[in-house]
């Protein structure tokens, strides 16, 4: 896993198929995931539910958690803010 | 799993113009169901927003199986789902009392905010109690 949260670009394909197989996201491919478009309502429209999930996800795979929205919210700006978070609180947790 | 059972009965007021329970009010019911769960391990909604948080419903689902008329007593049962996510889903049934026909099924969801709107992502210390004691009371066998 290190690896990956090493090379920003492995990371940011990595979240990307991360959310579409978490959510079951059917119609939507890595390649249209936008790393700066939001994950929320505009962008790829998540919903709140769609953040619990991804929460537990996150948790389980990087052993990072995410308490609130207010996290949440920087957290999930995009996939660029996403694999920044990431790779941030990763390293803190070594 | 364990289910709480809690006994309603139909009200005159509550049948439509084909002396069918309302649709609408089988909600009202979950609520009852749900209520008297939540009691039994101080989950109120006012103790819960003594704990600093609400919990709105975001999902609501129903089947209706068979009628129920003016008069007729009807048991409310209602448990927790095992939750994955920091969300609460209640399954409910409601049945005929004397033959226990099963009337409807059912199941919310809600997620939980602080009193000041933020939604929260996992579940903590005081609340993270309650809710775990209500959810191995439901899951046990």
């Amino acid at each position: 896993m290190e690896e990956i949260v090493n090379n920003s670009t492995a990371l940011r394909e990595f979240l990307k198929k991360m959310i579409i197989d978490t959510l079951k996201l059917e119609n939507v491919t890595i390649e249209e995931i936008d790393n700066k478009a939001p994950l929320f309502r505009k962008g790829l429209g998540l919903d709140s539910i769609d953040a619990l999930e991804l929460v537990v996800a996150i948790e389980k795979i990087f052993n990072i958690i995410i308490e609130d929205e207010e996290v949440g919210k920087r957290a999930f700006a995009s996939i660029n803010a996403l694999s920044k978070f990431i790779q941030k609180k990763y390293k803190r947790g070594k | 799993m364990q289910w709480v059972e809690t006994e309603e009965m139909v009200r005159f007021n509550e049948v439509d113009e084909w002396g069918m329970a309302w649709y609408g009010h089988y909600m009202a019911w979950f609520e009852v169901g749900r209520i008297s769960l939540l009691r039994q391990f101080d989950l109120l909604p006012r103790q819960m927003v003594d704990l600093g948080y609400i919990a709105p419903v975001i999902s609501l689902k129903c089947d209706f199986k068979n009628p129920a008329g003016s008069g007729d007593r009807i048991i409310i049962r209602t448990t927790v789902v095992k939750p994955e996510i920091a969300a609460l889903t209640f399954k409910f049934e409601i049945l005929l009392k004397e033959n226990r026909t099963l009337l409807a099924r059912g199941e919310t969801t809600q997620v939980l905010l602080t009193t000041n709107r933020k939604m929260i992502y996992r579940l903590s210390g005081e609340l993270e109690k309650r809710v775990s004691n209500l959810v191995d009371y439901c899951l046990q066998d």
